[in-house]
């Protein structure tokens, strides 16, 4: 047996926090490792600058009903002209809150929705390796799992790092846009026909973060190495994406294209071809090419294959489950 | 409640392990019940029925006995196909979380976070157990501190050498102070200094803090060393468990005798005992003895005024009943 020697060592007599403690470890880990990145950072700084395009947007919006309000103030600096289009806009907007309201926030979002997916894209890109491929490669699985974790709490953390940045990146900039321009709104009818578009975005949102968090954490358990999960990750989003862009391209291959399919769930969540067609049926103030114009643009937003999107998303969805469920074991 | 580092002098003695208040007491750290997994057709563990007290305890075995499955069975990283395992009276598969919530594991493989700084790693691996940030902070600085990690704490694991590796997967096995340890081979790839260092840190953990040890290793002369129970593992079954000291005395006696001078006369002093001495090529004596004690060697060399001697009583008694036990064990090896 050995000889004598003493330790210097405190003790930790506490009780450990809950599981839930611990997979929010996980969580904010994943997030912390994806701040130090410039990238991310980068990221971040376009996506609040987008939700407070949103803010301005919604301000300048509110504004046009405003009687003595910043635009008003605005367009009598640039004559006549501009101070009977801005009274023109304010009557159409008092007049037809529901249409306008609705439209103007809808447009945005929907805006919104396009840069927010694509940052997300961007950012899960520098994630996806970090989820659960480098945990594998240096065997760190078992180091979770000789803990007081099970494979689903890693895989509740690892989700949460994921949800975390489609917070920041998306949902987080989407809601401040929101708010501050309702704080500075100039009436109620504002906060009560923007909030539908709202639900409406936030539920693309929802669906979206569903989606990515599946195939992000099933592309992460394919391989052990970083550099080959970016490629099949990239491969999933930007060559599949291009392939579905072409005309010609049959349904399957556009359907195997997440990003298209988002796309059609999109124009369905949306509704912007709803909104343009009853904006050009119930405005008064729009000439008939205008109006036509209008209703094409409808038209066009149409999702032509929600159907067929929504369950080649399950498709993604049960196989990315599939694929990282059986690859979560301690090797 | 968190206890402020105890320090011990060393003049205070440290023969009984602490018992911590708040903490479960139980009879035996590993209780398993017919214990048994198998991978398609090939049987790893077969039958293995145990019930292991606190301490430290060695655990051998030829390579693919069934070592490793046996310890990720405890820890539930593979899913036993027969019988029950409890780690500190929990059962592995009904209380999945809170049997491995006072358990703390280095594998033999290298486990790290890639990116990760040694003592952020460190603290994750803390707070992973429960532990608050700030605590685990300190406690993973004392810990490295404990294991001889000095600035290289703060360099990405991904850069260590191996034995630095080594250093901080113990660490993280012991960061969150458990009640038992499950240590796979912790001194590959150490140098001699470190390995010393490391074997009498684990040496102390039983002694000192009441940290139980399961020790895994090929390296007999370190279990020998550091534990005082020994379970061997062949062919996936259980061959021995018992105290170093109760398999020293089941094995044939020997002593091993350096002799500082006149060799032929210790030789001829032993032999006109009427037993059995070889003279070994490095230059020591091999005494097959009749009892357990040395006393009688002692006697007889005060008796006759031999020189002064280095006397070790059973020198590979491990290495022998190992030997041993696993070439009994081929006969009776399982097949699916």
């Amino acid at each position: 047996m050995e000889a004598s020697r003493t330790l210097d060592l405190s003790r930790w007599r506490e009780e450990p926090h809950g599981v839930g403690y611990r997979r929010r470890v996980i969580a904010t880990a994943g997030l912390r490792q994806l701040w130090r990145t410039r990238f991310f950072r980068v990221l971040l700084a376009l996506a609040w600058t987008a939700g407070a395009m949103i803010a301005v947007g919604g301000f300048v919006f509110s504004q046009s009903i405003a009687s003595g309000g910043w635009l008003e103030t605005l367009a009598v600096r640039f004559g006549p002209r501009a101070e009977a289009i801005v009274a023109a806009i304010g009557g159409v907007v008092t007049l037809y809150p529901d249409i306008c309201v609705r439209g103007v926030f809808t447009l945005l979002f929907w805006a919104h929705s396009f840069l927010g997916l694509w940052l997300s894209l961007l950012a899960l890109t520098t994630l996806v390796p970090g989820l659960i491929t480098r945990d594998r490669a240096s065997n760190a699985l078992i180091v979770y799992l000789s803990r007081p974790l099970t494979s689903a709490d890693y895989l509740i953390g690892k989700f949460g790092t994921i949800v975390g940045v489609l917070l920041l990146v998306w949902t987080g900039p989407l809601l401040l846009g929101w708010i501050l321009s309702m704080l500075f709104a100039t009436d109620r009818d504002f906060v009560v026909y923007s909030s539908g578009p709202l639900l409406r975005a936030l539920s693309f949102n929802g669906i979206a973060l569903v989606t990515l968090s599946a195939i992000a954490l099933g592309v992460s358990a394919l391989g052990r190495n970083a550099r080959l999960t970016v490629v099949i990750w990239i491969c999933l989003w930007a060559v599949f994406g291009v392939m579905a862009t072409n005309p010609r391209a049959p349904t399957w291959i556009t359907r195997m294209s997440f990003a298209h399919d988002l796309g059609e769930v999109r124009q369905e969540v949306f509704r912007l071809d709803d909104v343009l067609a009853t904006a050009s049926a119930q405005l008064p103030v729009f000439d008939q090419r205008f109006t036509s114009n209008l209703a094409t643009a409808g038209k066009k937003a149409e999702a032509t294959d929600f159907g067929g999107a929504l369950a080649a998303l399950g498709v993604f969805v049960v196989g990315s489950s599939f694929v990282f469920l059986r690859r979560l074991r301690a090797e | 409640m968190y206890c402020p580092r105890r320090i011990l002098h060393p003049t205070e003695p440290a023969s009984l392990p602490p018992r911590l208040p708040g903490r479960a007491e139980s009879d035996f750290i590993i209780e398993t019940d017919r214990l048994g997994k198998t991978y398609g057709t090939q049987r790893a563990l077969a039958d293995v029925t145990v019930r292991v007290p606190p301490g430290t305890i060695g655990l051998l075995g030829p390579n693919g006995a069934g070592k490793s499955t046996f310890i990720k069975c405890l820890l539930n990283l593979e899913t036993p196909t027969a019988g029950t395992a409890r780690v500190l009276g929990r059962d592995t598969r009904v209380q999945q979380r809170a049997s491995r919530e006072k358990v703390g594991y280095s594998p033999e493989r290298d486990c790290h976070i890639a990116g990760m700084a040694g003592c952020e790693y460190v603290t994750y691996c803390g707070q992973l157990s429960g532990m608050p940030m700030r605590l685990a902070r300190q406690r993973t600085h004392e810990i490295l501190d404990l294991v001889g990690m000095g600035q290289e704490r703060y360099r990405p694991v991904d850069a260590y050498s191996t034995g630095m590796r080594q250093r901080v997967k113990l660490a993280q096995a012991l960061v969150h102070d458990p009640q038992v340890v499950f240590l796979d081979e912790p001194t590959n790839g150490l140098d001699p200094s470190g390995r010393e260092h490391i074997l009498t840190l684990i040496g102390s953990l039983w002694r000192d803090l009441g940290i139980s040890v399961v020790m895994c290793s090929h390296l007999l002369r370190d279990i020998e060393r550091v534990c005082d129970r020994v379970i061997i593992i062949g062919h996936g079954r259980l061959l021995e468990h018992d105290t170093i000291a109760n398999l020293k005395n089941r094995h044939r006696r020997v002593v091993e005798i350096a002799p500082a001078a006149e060799r032929e006369r210790f030789v001829t002093v032993l032999e006109s005992t009427g037993v059995k001495v070889t003279a070994l090529s490095n230059g020591k004596l091999r005494v097959e003895s009749a009892s357990d004690s040395i006393e009688w060697i002692l006697q007889l060399m005060r008796a006759h005024r031999l020189p002064p001697a280095e006397i070790v009583a059973n020198p590979d008694a491990l290495h022998e009943l190992f030997i041993k036990s696993i070439s009994e064990s081929h006969g009776s090896q399982p097949n699916a």
